[in-house]
């Protein structure tokens, strides 16, 4: 069958090409025409899972949406004509953007001011026009300062920055289109103010679009090093070039049916690239190197039959490493997440379509352009480096057993240390202008990251009783004093502000009032003179649930799930005990997508592990082979996240997806040794010279291998993201001690405990 | 092949006139403006008592249901409206005034909180406010005075087994909430059977449809209605029960004094 194939495309290499080019310009149509990144990260999110849906559903009852913010800042102080003027200016055109709700955009000069007075309870722009005179901007400032729902949510206490928030219209906004709109209006208009853009939109389309530039980036530099690293394998132009164009023509295949099928660009699927260059040029390197040893054995050796033999050679394993390494992938389908999910099926497919350009576009480039050049070579050192290599290992098996234990204990213990964080800010590099504006609000205003926590009663109507919002406050004041948490909102800051002024601006009236009657009275009050609107994001239509936000200094999971231990332990212990408590906003459903990824991570790894197990345990017949064979990659994933718990790497979206790779190569390296070992083994050969002969063999294949992968990953460390630049040196470590352990550790203890399928059919040669 | 050229200039003239002047087409004899005047002047009587009920529902279809009762006389230049919160338990007792002035000058509004035991006044700044969190602004209840619209006859047609006049108003001011509004009138009546309310965009807002009517002491009275915002699937209902008009009260009963006293 795959005779005839071969037989086939070097009869007709030139149809077999076009065929294949044809396809690839088909995938590049779509990929041109159709591909688009997704910039919104709740499209990222399973949706039916219980914690989205039950956020998805508070967001719409209290009207949570993600919100700019833009911050103004003066060192002079913003009270003065300029700088209001200015804040009116972008607020107004803000409003007008498309998108953007004009009623959701608030600033000091679209706040209303709640007031009291003998005339009664007024509820007023703090702004009608800009101030012009010295007195009515005194008399603004005296009105913020005496308002702390707006002082240090809207103005900063040191009176340097204003805070505009605007609101997105609804989930499906592309972040960046409207990121770039916000830009546009704030062109021009620094000086002598500062301006500064932040808030969970911004987050996410800096994100959405920073990631592929930095692909962009990042591709023709790892090809650039692969082709270096190729020229110096293969040394010679043709080779190259032939395993370029597997790599390359196996993404726009991933790309081009990702396209085809409507799938958008995630912010993880940038990655898929480079692990294609990287992990597809394996195949080539393996045919090519076979085949210009052959003919450098065998000069006489025709083209076709050279060609015919290294096809005829190395396709099983070639399919073999190829499904292997796509099985690694494939097992993040397992994954709850959709991106994931897309991410290895189509990595996955990408190995595929490198491993069929390997086998069809390989020999059909070699037949039209010629075989290489034969290079005369000089007796290899690298060949007496692995006989070498050999020896030293079966001599010193003990030492190494040692090593590999202690190196799995410590790796253990630092395992234990790895935090989980599915902060998206720490994603960028600290000189990004998101990090900077982000810093510059979380230091002067409440904090960019809100938490909705939702107070459920067990009956309606029990959320005007003052003991419940007494609670509330309570609860609230406590918040306030935590490290991280800047500020909270809930109904009890209207009723506060509404009693006080009521009450002649009496500053002890400042609480929640006494009875249910005036809860209920001072609701109805505000209803009918204020903005209704604003009573519907802090309680529900019938009374029972609160919205209670709280700000936060960071976006980081620990920071979240500190906040969350501490209302529920307040709650638990105080006369809200009976309430429902759940969370909603995107700092919530971030974080718990974040968990949702690692899980799903954890489960891959497992899974894929005992995918391995058995994968080696059948192709060998052997459990023992199925062991041997994935103690590599097992201690390598310990490792890698040993190193990682050491030197304080948190595990996040980007580099939980080393345990793919690290099961998808080191698989392969396992397939490799195995084989070679087996074979030399049942040829009957002591068992030193079978160490020496498999050790030179594959030994020099697999550090090839790794040496590649290990040059492409390393491209990642010019990244501007610091998780992909720790992704780089991690997956460049693994792989290293991949090679390492394949080659050391389980050599000895082959060597030590000789395993029957190597050395028990001895002298029945088959082959 | 002449004539049909005349035929089809003639035709599209005569649409073209049609698209200008609706009113030459459809009823040569009655103006929007006209239409809209005979609705602004229908006899309502100059005092009314009245037990309100509304209801509130968002999009979930939870409900906030309000019972008020309500007394309104007009005397001369000022309107004046008094209103008792019956229901829900806790706001009970609770009462609102409201003077509004035939001149320019903005409503003068007064609240009573029992549990607060004070009468308070509130800014009434903006007639484009909602109206105790239901989906009618002030302006969208009270009377609009005919000049802030400019009112078009768009046609005639038949709605919910009623001949009805189709009139489109455009507000003179810019920047007002809505673009236009539509109203269907009942012919003879002089009452609105239905109105869409266009935001600024252009786009659908709000539909209000009067659900039930009749006569009370020769009077048509609305006595049920619906207002549905379709932007935020947010609705409310007002039902009216025990109507009377010409009902006998004096200027006491709008008063600080009543206000605190209840019914």
């Amino acid at each position: 069958m795959v005779q005839r194939i071969t037989e086939f495309v070097l009869k007709k290499p030139l149809l077999v090409m076009m065929i294949l080019l044809l396809i690839t310009g088909f995938f590049t149509y779509f990929i041109v025409e159709k591909a688009r990144i997704e910039t919104n990260l709740d499209k990222y999110m399973p949706e039916d899972h219980p914690a989205f849906k039950k956020s998805n559903y508070y967001e719409d009852v209290f009207n949570i949406d993600d919100a700019i913010i833009v911050a103004v800042s003066n060192k002079e102080g913003i009270y003065n004509q300029h700088t209001l003027q200015k804040i009116n200016d972008i607020t107004e055109e803000i409003q007008k953007l498309k998108g953007i709700n004009p009623a959701d955009v608030r600033s000091i000069t679209t706040a209303d001011n709640i007031t009291g007075s003998d005339f009664g309870l007024e509820v007023e722009p703090f702004m009608k026009g800009i101030p012009e005179t010295e007195n009515e901007i005194k008399n603004l400032r005296k009105k913020v300062d005496d308002n702390e729902m707006i002082r240090g949510r809207f103005i900063s206490t040191d009176n340097q920055s204003a805070l505009i928030m605007a609101e997105l219209k609804d989930d499906s906004i592309d972040r960046m289109a409207l990121y770039n709109r916000v830009k546009e209006v704030l062109k021009g208009k620094e000086g002598p103010e500062e301006i500064y853009v932040a808030g969970q939109p911004v987050v996410e389309g800096t994100l959405a679009s920073l990631m592929p530039r930095d692909m962009k980036k990042m591709v023709p530099i790892v090809i650039l090093v692969i082709v270096i690293v190729l020229m110096l394998t293969f040394g010679n132009l043709k080779s190259t070039l032939l395993t370029l164009g597997v790599v390359l023509f196996s993404t726009i295949w991933a790309f081009g049916l990702m396209s085809f099928l409507g799938i958008p660009v995630y912010s993880v699927s940038t990655m898929i690239p480079v692990m294609l260059i990287a992990l597809g040029v394996a195949d080539g390197i393996h045919l090519l190197s076979h085949l210009q040893q052959r003919i450098r054995n065998e000069p006489e050796l025709g083209q076709k039959e050279a060609i015919k033999d290294m096809v005829d050679q190395l396709w099983k394993p070639v399919v073999m490493t190829s499904v292997t390494t796509a099985v690694g992938f494939i097992s993040l389908l397992t994954s709850e997440v959709f991106p994931i999910k897309y991410f290895g099926l189509f990595t996955a497919f990408g190995v595929m379509a490198a491993m069929v350009f390997s086998l069809f576009f390989i020999p059909a480039g070699l037949q039209i352009l010629n075989l290489p050049a034969n290079r005369k070579r000089k007796a290899s050192k690298q060949g007496n480096f692995f006989y070498n290599l050999a020896d030293l290992v079966t001599g010193h098996k003990r030492v190494i057993f040692v090593i590999s234990v202690i190196i799995v204990i410590l790796s253990l213990v630092g395992l234990q240390r790895v935090g989980i964080d599915s902060s998206l800010l720490s994603k960028f590099a600290r000189d990004e202008e998101i990090i900077q504006a982000n810093n510059f609000i979380n230091e002067h205003f409440a904090g960019t990251t809100n938490l909705n926590v939702i107070i459920e009663a067990d009956q309606d109507n029990e959320l005007k009783n003052p003991e419940y919002l007494e609670t509330v406050q309570k609860l609230q004041d406590e918040l306030k004093v935590m490290p991280g948490v800047g500020d909270t909102f809930a109904v009890t800051d209207f009723l506060r502000r509404i009693n006080k002024v009521m009450n002649e601006n009496d500053e002890q009236y400042n609480r929640i009032p006494g009875s249910r009657e005036l809860v209920a009275q001072y609701l109805l009050l505000y209803s009918m003179s204020g903005d209704p609107e604003e009573l519907n994001r802090v309680i529900d239509y019938n009374y029972r649930r609160l919205n209670l936000r709280v700000n936060l200094k960071s976006d980081n999971a620990r920071l979240i799930r500190k906040t969350i231990e501490k209302i529920d332990e307040f709650a638990a212990a105080s006369n809200i005990a009976d309430f429902k408590i759940d969370y909603a906003g995107s700092a919530y459903t971030n974080m718990v997508f974040t968990d949702l990824i690692l899980i799903g991570q954890v489960k891959s790894l497992v899974i894929s592990l005992i995918g391995v197990v058995i994968l080696l345990g059948l192709l060998f017949r052997s459990t023992v082979a199925g062991i041997l064979g994935s103690l590599p990659i097992a201690i390598t994933a310990v490792i890698n996240f040993g190193v990682m718990g050491i030197l304080n790497i948190s595990l996040n979206t980007t580099t939980a997806l080393i345990s793919s790779i690290v099961v998808g190569m080191g698989i392969d390296y396992s397939i490799h040794l195995l084989s070679k070992y087996r074979r030399y083994g049942q040829l009957g050969l002591d068992k030193m010279e079978t160490a020496r002969k498999t050790m030179n063999q594959s030994g020099r294949a697999i550090a090839f291998n790794a040496l590649v992968v290990i040059s492409g990953f390393l491209v990642l460390l010019f990244s501007s993201f610091p998780p992909n630049r720790e992704l780089g040196w991690l997956v460049s470590l693994s792989m290293f001690n991949s090679f390492l352990l394949t080659l050391t550790l389980v050599v000895a203890l082959i060597d030590k405990y000789q395993p029957d399928f190597i050395f028990g059919k001895r002298g029945k040669l088959n082959n | 092949m002449k004539l049909m050229q005349k035929l089809t200039i003639l035709f599209l003239l005569i649409s073209l006139l049609a698209g200008i002047y609706p009113g030459v087409i459809t009823a040569a004899d009655i103006t929007g403006r006209e239409i809209m005047e005979k609705v602004y002047n229908r006899t309502e009587g100059d005092s009314r008592q009245s037990r309100l009920k509304m209801v509130l529902i968002n999009k979930f279809g939870d409900e906030r249901i309000r019972e008020i009762e309500q007394y309104e006389k007009s005397f001369g230049q000022i309107e004046k409206k008094i209103m008792f919160f019956i229901s829900p338990q806790d706001v009970r007792g609770t009462s609102f005034m409201n003077w509004s002035y035939v001149d320019k000058r903005s409503d003068d509004q007064w609240i009573y909180l029992p549990a607060l035991r004070k009468v308070k006044r509130i800014s009434a700044e903006n007639r484009s406010d909602n109206f105790m969190g239901s989906d009618f602004t002030y302006d969208d209840l009270g009377d609009r005075n005919l000049n802030e619209d400019k009112h078009q006859l768009l046609r005639e047609e038949e709605l919910k087994g009623e001949e009805c006049y189709v009139i489109k108003s455009v507000p003179v001011e810019e920047d007002y909430i809505y673009s236009r509004t539509v109203t269907w009138v009942i012919k003879d009546k002089w009452i609105g059977l239905k109105k869409e309310f266009y935001d600024r965009e252009g786009k659908l807002l709000k539909v209000l449809e009067n659900k039930e009517y009749k006569e009370v002491d020769g009077i048509l009275t609305i006595f049920n209605s619906e207002m549905h915002n379709v932007q935020s699937d947010h609705r409310t209902r007002i039902q009216l029960s025990n109507v009377s008009y010409n009902i006998d009260v004096t200027e006491d009963m709008f008063t600080e004094r009543m206000m605190k006293r209840g019914l």
